[in-house]
């Protein structure tokens, strides 16, 4: 029960990894491509 | 934008069909996308600097700003799409660089986007609004063929005027992002 419940926080451990290096990956890549890209819109 | 929803969308949904996790792959020296993006947020985006910013002050920022932006895309040359987003900013850095610090748009192309340059009171050499672009006609522009002069089709909701460098880095985004949904094969392509 108890290394269950072990494993279980550790995989947990490894998703939430996952998913925060996700986010800061497709952060980084909206900000390169915000700051790479020069289009102009009707908004300006 | 569009290119990084539409590779995000299409890479989670290659995941779930090869039954993959959607994993982008580690990149390095994160920290300076952000430090990069810093002068052109408070020039560009941030609505209380934006107007009070010159048009020099805002050229000076544009430049030091891309030319972080390609030291990273150096460091991460690694990842085959860094090639082909390192390239589209490189050719926009060009034409950029060329004509005095911002992106050249012709008065021709402001005007099949339906924007009305009397009623802006626009001068030739005179930036466009708060964004990235000066106005210059195509005899005054070096480089004419890298500035923004594409558009996309009348019958989409959204009008704006993109450059080939713009293209290329739409391309590097949805591939690095559809990629990163792949297979193991196309996973360790991803790098070369």
């Amino acid at each position: 029960m108890k290394s269950q419940l072990f494993n279980i926080s550790i995989k947990t451990g490894r998703i939430n990894q996952q998913q925060v290096r996700a986010i800061l990956a497709l952060g980084t890549l909206i900000l390169f491509v915000l700051g790479a890209g020069a289009p102009a819109d009707h908004g300006h | 934008m569009l290119a990084v929803l539409g590779g995000f969308v299409a890479g989670l949904l290659r995941a779930w069909y090869n039954g993959r996790v959607f994993a982008i792959p580690d990149l390095r020296t994160v920290w300076l996308v952000f430090v990069a993006f810093i002068p052109q947020w408070i020039v560009f985006y941030l609505p209380l600097t934006r107007r009070l910013a010159s048009d020099e002050v805002a050229a000076a920022a544009l430049l030091v700003s891309q030319t972080l932006l390609l030291i990273f895309a150096w460091f991460n040359r690694q990842l085959f799409a860094f090639w082909v987003l390192g390239l589209g900013l490189l050719l926009n850095l060009c034409v950029i660089s060329l004509n005095g610090g911002l992106m050249p748009i012709s008065p021709e192309t402001l005007s099949k986007m339906g924007i009305d340059l009397a009623a802006h009171a626009l001068q030739v050499g005179e930036r466009f609004g708060g964004s990235k672009d000066v106005l210059l006609p195509p005899a005054q522009t070096r480089f004419v063929w890298l500035s923004d002069r594409f558009l996309l089709p009348g019958w989409f909701p959204y009008s704006v005027a993109f450059s080939l460098g713009d293209i290329l880095i739409a391309v590097g985004a949805f591939w690095l992002l559809w990629a990163s949904g792949g297979s193991k094969i196309s996973q360790a392509s991803l790098s070369h």
